[in-house]
């Protein structure tokens, strides 16, 4: 299993969508949006550095993420200069953080009540909770549970992506950092 | 008490010696003993003074229940002697004395206790001013450990813990009941809390198995301190504080030992028997050198079997009862020689010079009478008790449950748990080892079953002990006194007594007014015994009385382990750090933070201030406003929603105009203003107050979600920064970053328009709420450093400054604008605000509409105006009050010294008969002065408002 860390990913593109019409007008642009709220889904087909992350918050409501590589939101975003009707644009420009490594649900378990160490990736799940009083939004990643030598269920390989309110990312970076580095993991720190 | 010879199985490693100091004395213990287990083993006795009377105390329970052995460690009080592991120079003292343990000067009120009983300073000390004065005294003579303010904080993390079955407690009941949980495929936590499963009375099988199990996560040295709804329990480690939320919980607690109740029952050397068996099998100390059991039930004769296994001799057994049960070991002791004295009592411990226990005097005792002409003294160094157990239940009655008094048991067991709640074990009244196994794996698997691994066991229920291992009625009494139900209290069984008769008399009064149970050990030895008393005095049952539930925590836990790590969320704009570089000294803003003013050299406070100010009016300035709330709003109706929402109007809103906003609760009060901005037919931005945004935008998505209409709110607060270039210069030095046409013509004031500043895309604002030419400019977040930095650039040669909260604050003043939340208080409505204006009463509805109409037909209360001070020094502070007639008239609500005006001007809250420009008022000051001011009429500063439109002056 890799070591603790708190990392700052690379700058992306993100964009938030609301309105009823949301979904079908992704759909029309050949993003196919997950169907069930609090699940997230990749852009089929393109490379892992490409791939456009979409998560449905909502009925309604959706957060896009392209990947380091990724264009699909400078595709798509110039149609929404002209206001399609029942499709909103939401600024998107969270603070983001991967933390993954040994001992992550120490870490979690220490700044959240979300049993992280139970999910299943399997349901692709989103989860927008409280994390050190501040609303978060996280994506697990990673390899699926296995069982150690003696039995005990393992993760292997599991990290966590987390945005916040940019308004935020400075104190999340200083709480999380802590946490982190007591728990034995480095913090990689703040972005220039 | 001292050492014995190393055996098996003891939880010390002689080989590692630990020096530490008790009382400024050094003594020596091994690693593995726990401070009481040191100082015993060093043949001390006397370890504390008493919380009242400061009578000498040493080991009671040995189980980190009682307050006997709290120490003073290091500078950290109340430290738990019992459990708290010896280190290499530890610097421990007694709490609680004065001069030391040995020549504790407050040990005269042991004396005194005949004219101190409970309740006696309610009777005592009626003067309200003297009783101050004999508060302070009381709080000095009694108490615990002293607390070290200057202590450095220690930071100890809080952790969320998730499992499927809880057991509470690693016995014989607790672990097979983990077992059989995990053996169905639940994960489970299992809390105990000695340092070790191991030494337990549980099989060394069960123990090993419980390690070997993957599933089951142990919880050593922690205890189980406070349940709370839906099975989260909060568990108490000595680094960390779990907050583990189970589907099912097994409390296997137990039973804690109870006292024998007799003259001198506190003294060194009386202890419960099942400290001293801990203290013997654990840590090799022998608890004396002539030891006698006061003895009430088979336990009593096992631990003198053991006691006599390791050599230490017992010279008698003092049995409570007519006759001890027919058992093999009642018949081992007599065989070994030891006598028995049967229907016989504790009529006193007799104490020796230094206080310690000397000789126990015993009598005749039958149907809880004493024959004191037949007393009868047995030398001895130990009196060890057992007489009874009491059901751990706390948690149980915590969780919702309800215990009933067992007659056959004399123990209080579970009579009716919740959903989800299973007791096993002892505290269930099941006694036999393989009873308690076998309800352990019975509440293990019930749980299982209810957290959602397998059917529901249909097995037997549980098999309560036949024997009763409690005595009914420990409790001796003694024209003397002195024997003590709570050592924690210094509680004799008179106070309890009298307190009932003076009409305390249920099981909640007696605690309240007795204190009894409300001490360090929260009842754990005394609760029961209390309740035997009111029983007896009352004519009642126990169970008839009733058990009271401790709130949690129900285990004393340290204050390090509540505060946690101190979270506190702060929020940062986005160009944080660059006002950093410029010198801000920050205030907290809400939960922001902003620059109060910029720091230059050479520069005070004020002059700061004063040149920020000064800046704006004569030239330009540049504030971070981002931590307004910004909030746009998408739909058809959002115009309707917002019509809804404000005070005002704004379906008639021009695309590409602004409007004030004020936001009024159900009654009528403002909880919020803004400015709203029409960017197109649908669609709109608005901004909130720095402290309201987050409360505002969800009482918005509330009223959304109730009203249904057809629109969607979206807070982008923290994803766009904002900052407000203000001053004659601003349009000059913004004309040259933007590609949109800053000319009144195209950009009149309270205009909004779209356009690019220094290469980003933004959106810019003309409103005035400093009273100079502005525009407020809203970028990306990601863009604001850039934007920021290229104003400063343009505008630094032509004198412009960064300004902060408080240069911010004069300027608004001086215009006489409203801070809502400052100016306004929870019963100001738009009316007393002087903000009518904003309000348009003939929509058909707004939030509040109701309320002022009422409001209007019933007149004001009160009225903000205007003041100037006839003297520009001193200046009154913020919520000074306005005096007339020798009666509160008013408050002021801001207040500031205006160098562009040369005179100190406010805002206040006055009685409306008294709101009169030119009327004669006067401020109390702080040092009880009355200064004089005049109310005025706002603004004080351009009163027809031309600076901020300078192209209406032309």
């Amino acid at each position: 299993m890799s070591a603790l860390a708190l990392t700052i990913p690379e700058p992306r593109k993100r964009l938030g969508l609301k309105g009823p019409r949301a979904a079908q007008w992704l759909a029309e642009k050949g993003i196919t949006p997950p169907p069930l709220p609090n699940t997230w889904a990749h852009s089929e087909g393109a490379a892992a550095a490409e791939a456009l992350l979409v998560a449905r918050l909502g009925a309604t409501e959706f957060f896009l993420e392209d990947g380091a590589a990724g264009t699909t939101l400078e595709r798509i975003s110039p149609f929404l200069d002209g206001h399609p009707p029942g499709v909103y644009p939401v600024i998107r420009e969270d603070s983001a953080f991967v933390l993954g490594g040994e001992r992550v649900h120490e870490v979690l378990a220490q700044v959240c009540n979300v049993n992280f160490a139970a999910l299943s990736l399997d349901s692709r799940p989103v989860i927008m909770t409280l994390m050190i009083g501040v609303a978060v939004l996280v994506v697990p990643h990673g390899a699926e549970e296995y069982s150690d030598e003696a039995g005990r269920r393992e993760q292997s390989g599991r990290y966590y992506r987390v945005w916040c309110d940019p308004t935020f990312g400075p104190y999340m970076g200083e709480c999380l950092g802590a946490v982190v580095a007591e728990c034995g993991g480095s913090y990689t720190g703040v972005r220039g | 008490m001292h050492r014995l010879e190393k055996t098996p199985g003891e939880w010390l490693d002689r080989s590692v010696d630990l020096r530490f100091t008790f009382e400024g004395r050094q003594y020596q213990g091994y690693s593995g003993d726990t401070i009481s287990s040191a100082l015993a083993a060093a043949g001390l006795t006397l370890m504390a003074r008493s919380f009242k009377y400061h009578r000498p105390r040493s080991i009671l329970s040995f189980a980190n229940h009682d307050s006997n052995t709290l120490f003073q460690v290091d500078g950290v009080p109340n430290v738990r002697g019992d459990v708290t592991l010896l280190r290499n120079g530890m610097r421990v003292s007694a709490i609680n004395t004065f001069g030391g343990l040995a020549h504790d000067k407050a040990r005269v009120l042991d004396r005194c206790a005949r004219i101190l009983p409970v309740g006696f300073y309610y009777k005592a000390f009626h003067s309200k001013h003297l009783f101050p004065r004999w508060e302070r005294m009381f709080r000095a003579l009694t108490g615990l450990g002293e607390v070290n303010l200057g202590a450095k904080r220690e930071s100890t993390p809080k952790r969320y813990g998730f499992c499927d079955v809880l057991v509470i407690g690693g016995g014989p009941s607790g672990l097979s009941a983990a077992l059989a949980a995990s053996e169905r495929g639940a994960q489970v936590a299992l809390v105990e809390e000695s340092i070790r499963l191991e030494g337990n009375g549980a099989p060394s099988a069960l123990v090993r198995a419980a390690r070997e199990s993957g599933a089951i996560t142990l919880y050593p040295a922690t205890v189980a301190a406070g349940y709370y709804a839906d099975h989260w329990v909060a568990l108490a480690h000595e680094s960390c504080l779990t907050k583990m939320r189970a589907k099912a919980v097994v409390f296997a607690t137990g039973v804690i030992e109870q006292p024998a109740v007799f003259r001198n029952n506190d003294s060194p050397g009386v202890m419960l028997a099942s400290g001293a068996l801990r203290l013997l099998a654990r840590y090799g100390v022998a608890p004396g050198r002539r030891v006698v059991l006061v003895a009430a039930n088979l336990e009593a004769y096992l631990a003198c079997l053991e006691m006599r296994k390791r050599g230490v001799p017992v010279v008698a057994i003092v049995e409570l009862r007519a006759a001890p049960e027919s058992d093999a070991a009642v018949a081992a002791c007599a065989a070994l020689g030891i006598e028995i004295l049967c229907a016989h009592a504790p009529y006193e411990a007799i104490r020796g010079s230094s206080g310690t226990v000397a000789a126990l005097r015993v009598a005749p005792w039958s149907d809880g009478r004493l024959d004191g002409g037949a007393v009868r003294d047995i030398e001895c160094d130990a009196v060890l008790m057992s007489v009874g157990w009491a059901a751990a239940g706390q948690l149980c009655l915590q969780a919702g449950g309800t215990m009933r008094y067992s007659e056959e048991l004399q123990q209080f067991v579970p009579a009716d748990l919740p959903s989800g709640i299973y007791a096993a074990g002892r505290v269930n009244g099941v006694y036999e080892i393989e009873s308690r196994i076998a309800d352990g794996r019975r509440a293990g698997a019930q749980a299982a079953a209810h957290a959602g691994f397998g059917a529901a066991p249909n097995g037997p229920a549980p098999r309560r002990s036949t024997r009763c291992p409690s005595h009914r009625f420990p409790i001796i009494d003694h024209p003397r006194a002195k024997n003590f139900v709570d050592f924690d209290e210094d509680l004799q069984v008179k106070d309890l007594e009298n307190a009932a008769q003076e009409g305390f008399d249920s099981s909640e009064l007696l605690k309240r007014y007795s204190t009894v149970g409300m001490g360090p050990s929260q009842g754990k030895h005394s609760h029961v015994n209390a309740l035997r008393i009111l029983a007896r005095v009352r004519g009642l049952s126990v169970d008839q009385l009733g058990l009271t539930t401790s709130r949690p925590m129900y285990h004393p836990v340290p204050m390090k382990l509540l505060a946690g790590r101190s979270f506190h969320p702060e929020r940062r704009t986005p160009l944080d750090a660059l006002h950093g570089s410029l010198g801000a000294v920050w205030m907290p803003a809400g939960n922001w933070r902003r620059p109060e003013y910029y720091a230059a050299a050479g520069e005070s406070r004020q002059q700061s201030i004063d040149a920020e100010v000064h800046a704006v009016r004569t030239g330009v300035g540049l504030i971070d406003v981002g931590t307004l709330g910004k909030v746009e709003i998408y739909g058809p109706a959002a115009a309707e929603f917002l019509d809804r929402v404000y005070a005002g109007r704004y379906s008639d809103l021009t695309v590409g105009m602004t409007r004030y906003g004020l936001m009024l609760d159900e009654s009528g009060v403002i909880i919020d203003d803004g400015v709203i901005a029409r960017l197109g037919d649908e669609r709109f931005y608005f901004t909130t107050t720095t402290g309201g945004s987050a409360t505002v935008f969800r009482e918005m998505l509330r009223l959304n979600a109730l009203w249904g209409l057809d629109c969607a709110l979206v807070n982008v607060t923290g994803h766009r920064a904002a900052f407000n270039l203000a001053g004659p210069l601003s349009r000059e030095i913004l004309q040259g970053l933007t590609d949109l046409d800053l000319r009144n013509e195209a950009f009149p004031y309270l205009a909004v328009r779209s356009g690019n500043v220094a290469g980003v895309a933004a959106r810019l604002m003309r409103v005035g709420f400093v009273g100079e030419l502005g525009y407020e400019i809203h970028v990306a977040a990601g863009g604001g450093a850039d934007v920021w930095r290229a104003l400063m650039k343009a505008g630094t040669p032509r004198g412009l400054r960064p300004f902060g909260v408080e240069a911010q604050r004069v300027l608004r003043l001086e215009k006489g604008h409203f801070i809502v939340g400052q100016d306004t208080d929870g019963l100001t409505d738009p009316f007393e605000a002087n903000a009518n204006w904003a309000v348009a009463m003939k929509k058909p509805f707004f939030v509040g509409q109701r309320s002022l109409r009422i409001l209007q037909a019933r007149g004001q209360r009160q009225k903000l105006v205007g003041i100037e001070l006839d003297a520009a020094m001193p200046l009154p502070k913020e919520c000074h009050l306005i005096i007339d007639k020798d009666a509160i008239a008013g408050r002021v609500t801001s207040i500031a010294h205006s160098r562009v005006l040369n005179k100190s001007i406010g805002l206040a809250m006055l009685a409306p008969e008294l709101a009169q420009a030119g009327r004669r008022i006067r401020i109390r000051a702080g040092d009880g002065a009355l200064i004089a001011a005049r109310v005025a009429a706002v603004p004080f500063y351009d009163p027809k408002n031309l600076r901020q439109k300078p192209e209406m002056s032309q």
